[in-house]
């Protein structure tokens, strides 16, 4: 069960070792802790019992600029750009906006379109969850690692 | 030799002249001290200026000058400096009319000029067909043989044929010879062959070498020329057909084929080989169709004979040793040639005043082999002085990378003759202190303190043998 305490424990851990990012399953638990930092370092953690997962930051869920996510909110995270361009809610002018906030997203869920020299790039999820907050405006343009959308994670 | 212009630069957006106007918005496609010398230039101009970063570099200090950032990708340069699409599509929702590819990364990419040129995007370099055309070092030898231009006896393109054809070849350059990766650079994919019975065996091992550090192990050889003198030529060119070399610069102060230190003009050359060469290098880049800035590089014997190697087709680092010495701002006049602007000078209007000499200083430990140093620069006092030009994007609390080259400043002196800026430059490397990082400083200091400096006698190979 999830138990505060252990959690404060592992932030403690995390802060201590200067981690950025941590994984843990428990059983049927599954606990996501990321410190906002611009440190691109994940750096391994050796414990005892609890499996440690370690989690590499990929295309879409790259580190989180400063700021933008609180250790408070342990589940909340965001979807980035993985490129330059501008930013697009639907598909089309005409079309209804991919998502909304509160929709339910999954890994291969189109959140968006990037565009970049006339290409029409879709953007996944990658991650599974609610939209909590559109970060970016219809039009805008982004850059790499630009945070779209905040998640709150399964 | 020589031709008599007359013109007046217009500098109005003038139909009559047909030349469309200045770019609005210029994206730097580059980093540190090459990023930041561009962004100056664009202020002057009144030009905005995007620059791109890594996520290392998205607490670079010159980022606060430019009109608007973008970040590119992750810290690796082919995650983000060498990401074209990127790298466009930046231009692309920033507005901006042209990219500068500065130095290394995507600058001599023909490729990437392509695709900006066709998003209607300009790059701020020569055309495409005049970057590989001069890009590929065959092609190159082939154009200036046609040109007339003196190239160093050599296998005349690839290196073909069988194992005799290869000797035969080799037979008639001459021995000792050098083989080299046709799509080499830098000063690597090179090695040396003194006689015949290594030819072979040491053809073997630099295709496996060329293959492996350049995806082609396509070779060319030619002869070795001993003790040779490294001199460069600077050439300027706009899209209206004029070429105007702006002097040379010697380089031959190296340290496995890197330069160490450039100086203009050249004492190892007397004023009928300047002029020589000079014209050389101006005919090379009119039969190449050359515009915007380039360098084309020569050896020089210890006979005074000088022969052709490459052209880089870019701005150099070393480009501020010409600006002092010609009182012309290179990256200003290439984004002017560039925007299809005519040259503001004439070959009759360049004139080569006083000595200039720079000294490249790497974060690179002399005493470990030029091992590179990464870290926190807390200790930053730069030289000063009547003549004194520091180029360089760090700082006191400046983190060094080590994700990108070493080079973290350049010192550029101006004095009146060459032994004037030869002490004026001992005495600023005195005076620059950088801690704790270990730099090349006292190296360079312990160099240009040699006799055979000096007295300008030395070769490419002096600084290996030597110290």
């Amino acid at each position: 069960m999830l138990d505060i305490d252990r959690i404060r424990k592992l932030v403690d851990m995390m802060v201590t070792n200067d981690l950025v990012e941590l994984s843990l399953r428990d059983g049927d638990v599954e606990v996501n802790l990321r410190r906002p930092t611009a440190v691109a370092e994940v750096m391994p953690v050796v414990n005892g019992a609890p499996t440690m997962i370690q989690s590499v930051p990929d295309a879409a869920a790259v580190l989180a600029p400063e700021g933008s996510v609180g250790t408070e909110d342990l589940k909340l995270t965001a979807i980035h750009s993985p490129m330059v361009g501008s930013f697009y809610a639907a598909a089309d002018p005409e079309s209804a906006p991919f998502i909304h906030v509160g929709s339910r997203v999954n890994i291969d869920t189109v959140v968006c379109i990037v565009e970049a020299m006339k290409v029409f790039n879709e953007i996944k999820a990658e991650m599974s969850g609610t939209i909590e907050e559109i970060l970016v405006k219809n039009g805008e343009a982004v850059e790499y690692g630009q945070p779209l959308f905040s998640v709150r994670c399964d | 030799m020589g031709e008599t212009l007359s013109w007046f630069s217009v500098r109005t957006a003038d139909p009559a002249f047909d030349c469309q106007p200045m770019f609005r918005r210029i994206l730097i496609a580059n980093r540190g001290e090459i990023a930041l010398r561009i962004l100056r230039a664009c202020r002057e101009l009144n030009v905005e200026a995007v620059c791109v970063f890594s996520e290392e570099d998205r607490r670079a200090e010159y980022l606060k000058l430019a009109d608007r950032a973008v970040c590119i990708g992750t810290r690796a340069p082919k995650d983000s400096y060498l990401k074209t699409d990127r790298i466009i599509a930046a231009a692309e929702v920033t507005g901006a009319d042209a990219i500068h590819p500065g130095y290394g990364f995507l600058a001599e990419n023909a490729a990437f000029a392509e695709k900006c040129r066709a998003c209607n995007i300009e790059f701020i370099g020569p055309s495409a067909t005049a970057m590989r055309l001069l890009g590929d070092k065959s092609s190159a030898r082939a154009l200036a043989k046609k040109a007339k231009v003196p190239t160093i006896p050599g296998s005349d393109g690839v290196l073909e044929g069988d194992d005799n054809e290869i000797l035969a070849t080799a037979a008639k350059i001459g021995y000792p010879l050098m083989i080299k990766a046709a799509a080499g650079g830098g000063g690597r994919g090179m090695r040396i062959v003194q006689d015949k019975t290594d030819l072979l065996s040491t053809i073997k091992q630099a295709e496996q070498e060329a293959e492996g550090a350049f995806q082609s192990s396509a070779l060319y050889i030619e002869k070795y020329i001993d003790r040779p003198r490294h001199v460069e030529v600077q050439i300027m060119a706009d899209a209206h057909g004029h070429v105007v070399h702006l002097g040379e610069r010697d380089c031959t102060l190296q340290r496995r084929y890197q330069k160490l230190v450039e100086e203009s003009p050249s004492h190892s050359i007397d004023s009928r080989t300047r002029r020589d060469l000079c014209a050389a290098a101006t005919k090379l880049a009119r039969a190449a169709e050359y515009t915007t800035a380039g360098t084309v590089e020569f050896l020089v014997d210890s006979k005074g004979k000088f022969y052709f190697i490459e052209v880089n087709t870019r701005i150099q680092v070393e480009h501020p040793v010409t600006e002092m010495i010609s009182g012309i701002d290179i990256i200003k006049a290439q984004i002017h040639a560039a925007a299809g602007e005519p040259l503001e000078f004439t070959q009759r209007t360049f004139k080569s005043t006083g000595h200039a000499l720079e000294c490249r200083i790497n974060a690179e430990d002399p005493d470990t082999g030029f091992r590179p140093c990464a870290g926190l620069i807390e200790k930053f006092r730069p030289p000063g002085g009547l003549g004194v030009r520091l180029e360089t994007h760090v700082h006191e609390g400046y983190r060094i990378s080590p994700c990108y080259d070493s080079l973290i400043a350049k010192l550029i002196v101006h004095q009146a003759s060459r032994p004037d800026a030869i002490r004026c430059m001992q005495r600023c490397l005195d005076e620059f202190s950088i801690e704790p990082i270990k730099t090349t400083i006292p190296f360079l200091r312990k160099v240009i303190g040699h006799p055979d400096f000096l007295t300008a006698s030395i070769d490419t190979g002096f600084v290996e043998r030597t110290f």
